[in-house]
């Protein structure tokens, strides 16, 4: 949509116009004896120059530096390229890699590639061969690329995932047995002293935690009566099933009616309920796959990579054609 | 020697280039009246610087401490009359020196009011000049060539000739016998000044026509890449290039044909001078001789 802009360009010949000087009388000097010569139509002569070329070139760089910004201007400098999904062995990229020798290597930011290809999509040169590597989310749909794009994916098995709680209770063994509970894959360490890893805190004492305590999880197992004076933000907490929930300045707090301490239903509902949360479905690993170039794509959508500089050459183009202007007034 | 013409443009002291001018050409040029000093004594006049030191009444100046100088009377009197157009289209340069028609007429009537000075003629100015006449009346003596070489050097060409009622109020003197030195460029003819020059001819005074030209006006050597317009005329603009080359000078020798054929008529002796020449052959052609064509170079 924003391409659109690009249409805006004609109004460069405003300035050019603007500029051009309006009519030039053929150059005359006094002759005395002129009488005797023919008379010659007094020419006005359509000369193709322009007065303060300076300033004129200035503001169709303005004018042009602004439909830019506009139309969000995205130079293709990328070659060809390898785009290395996080935690990829590097032995695995080296040998798919093989295939293009020249090519740079792109770290992605996550394992979503096709939607970092679409985004940056138009970075690339049209030629430019793109191979990804990697343990590829899987899209809903065939993505489509103007670019021939090869997926080369490889599952990596996922590590087993530790999670570290602090408790702070009068009853740590009860705490101790429900995190015991099986849980699919993950481990849960529990920690003499909470640390920068911990993700979860047990709050089972009376008085109110220390000021310095942050984690993103508060589990508080105190009477209500106790909750106004250590949580007071538990007082407009919301209520989902079993669980009430409130957001602090410490963390995510939960409280429950009754902590299903020796409830082993109770306790693998409340642990799956965790797991949701920390960590949400993981999407499949793609299928390698070939896409040949497909000009119909769907242009990526705004790429944003030069608009800072566009802003910023803006601003001072803006500023010199002011002052140049000015200069010119006196 | 310098050239003279050089000397014209690079100087504005008139003196200078006159005498410059007139070094080799001598006295006498011109039938002046004059006896000279003690032929008949008329009255004794305060020495004036420029005086010369011979007319100085020494028992005079012994008896009363001061310098008085002898006047003497004349037979007759002629006025020597200079008439500069100081027209806009007196301001033409020529192409190929630093000068232009305005300068270099000055100069010649500078040199003829020196000349008139020295013999001892009386000698008045008109300058015809932006459709008016300055007058500097006829008078002799060094300060009257003063005077007159300072209005010759203070005139800037404008503007178009007077109406001939201006200059024939202006002209008051055709009653006594004079000697009338005109210097312009003739373009406009029959003009105010035309009518003017050719009726003193006919009153029977000495009338001398200086008809001034740039090479580049004679040859049409003008450069083809600018327009041209007239300086008086204003309006309209001309074109020049070796297509209008014939044609132009077919035009301007038809009508210098005219001016010269009217001259003739009225035995007014014209000289056709460029202001490439050097100013002290061109002055002693036009004194010398009854001459109604150009002086050859």
């Amino acid at each position: 949509m924003s391409s659109l802009w690009w249409w805006a360009l004609p109004v460069l010949l405003l300035p050019i116009l603007w500029h051009r000087q309006k009519r030039e009388q053929t150059r005359s000097a006094p002759l005395a004896s002129a009488r005797f010569l023919p008379v010659a139509q007094p020419k006005q002569l359509r000369v193709w120059r322009w007065n303060d070329p300076l300033l004129l070139l200035l503001r169709c760089l303005l004018l042009a530096a602004l439909i830019a910004l506009l139309a969000d201007l995205v130079l293709p400098w990328r070659g060809d390229s390898v785009l290395v999904v996080p935690g990829t062995p590097a032995a695995l990229v080296d040998k798919e890699a093989a295939a293009l020798p020249d090519a740079r290597r792109i770290a992605l930011p996550d394992r979503d590639a096709v939607d970092w290809l679409h985004a940056h999509e138009r970075e690339f040169k049209p030629e430019a061969r793109l191979l990804v590597v990697g343990d590829i989310a899987m899209p809903a749909t065939l993505p489509r690329f103007r670019h021939a794009v090869r997926l080369r994916a490889h599952s990596v098995a996922a590590a087993r995932a530790e999670r570290h709680v602090a408790v702070f209770s009068t009853r740590p063994e009860a705490w101790r047995r429900l995190f015991a509970a099986p849980q699919g894959g993950v481990r849960t360490v529990i920690d003499a002293r909470p640390g920068p890893k911990t993700a979860l805190v047990v709050w089972d004492l009376p008085e109110a935690p220390p000021a310095t305590l942050r984690a993103p999880l508060w589990w508080v197992a105190l009477a209500d009566h106790q909750h106004a004076r250590v949580f007071p933000e538990l007082a407009h907490a919301v209520r989902v099933g079993a669980i009430q929930y409130a957001d602090s300045a410490r963390g995510r707090l939960w409280t429950m009616d009754a902590w299903p301490l020796a409830d082993a239903d109770g306790a693998r509902a409340l642990l799956a309920a965790w797991e949701r949360l920390a960590h949400p479905a993981q999407p499949w690993t793609a299928p390698p796959m070939t896409m040949a170039p497909d000009a119909a794509a769907p242009a990526g959508p705004a790429g944003g990579a030069l608009r800072e500089l566009l802003s910023i050459a803006l601003l001072v183009l803006f500023a010199l054609e002011r002052m140049l202007a000015h200069v010119r007034r006196r | 020697m310098l050239d003279s013409g050089a000397l014209i443009a690079h100087t504005t002291k008139l003196e200078l280039v006159i005498r410059h001018v007139l070094a080799g050409l001598g006295h006498g040029i011109h039938a002046g009246r004059e006896r000279g000093a003690g032929v008949e004594f008329s009255e004794y006049r305060a020495y004036a610087p420029g005086d010369e030191w011979r007319r100085v009444d020494w028992k005079l100046m012994a008896r009363a401490d001061r310098y008085f100088v002898r006047e003497a009377e004349r037979d007759s009197h002629v006025a020597v009359w200079l008439v500069l157009d100081a027209t806009a289209s007196m301001l033409e340069p020529s192409r190929s020196m630093p000068l232009t028609k305005l300068q270099y007429a000055r100069v010649i009537l500078a040199c003829v009011a020196a000349i008139a000075q020295r013999q001892g003629d009386a000698f008045g100015l008109v300058v015809c000049q932006g459709e008016r006449a300055h007058v500097t009346p006829a008078a002799r003596g060094p300060r009257q060539l003063q005077r007159v070489l300072a209005q010759l050097n203070r005139t800037e060409a404008e503007g178009t000739l007077p109406g001939q009622d201006t200059l024939r109020a202006s002209l008051h003197f055709s009653a006594a016998p004079s000697a009338v030195f005109v210097a312009g460029d003739f373009l406009d003819w029959p003009s105010p000044l035309s009518e003017a020059v050719l009726r003193l001819r006919r009153m029977r005074h000495d009338v001398r026509a200086l008809c001034l030209q740039t090479e580049a006006e004679v040859e049409g050597g003008f450069d083809p890449a600018l327009a041209y317009r007239d300086p008086e005329w204003g309006e309209g603009v001309f074109r020049f290039g070796p297509d209008v080359r014939a044609a132009y000078l077919r035009n301007r020798d038809a009508h210098f044909a005219q001016v010269v054929a009217d001259c003739r008529k009225n035995d007014l002796p014209m000289l056709c001078a460029r202001i490439e020449q050097a100013p002290g052959e061109v002055l002693r052609t036009w004194l010398n001789k009854r001459v109604y064509a150009a002086v050859r170079t």
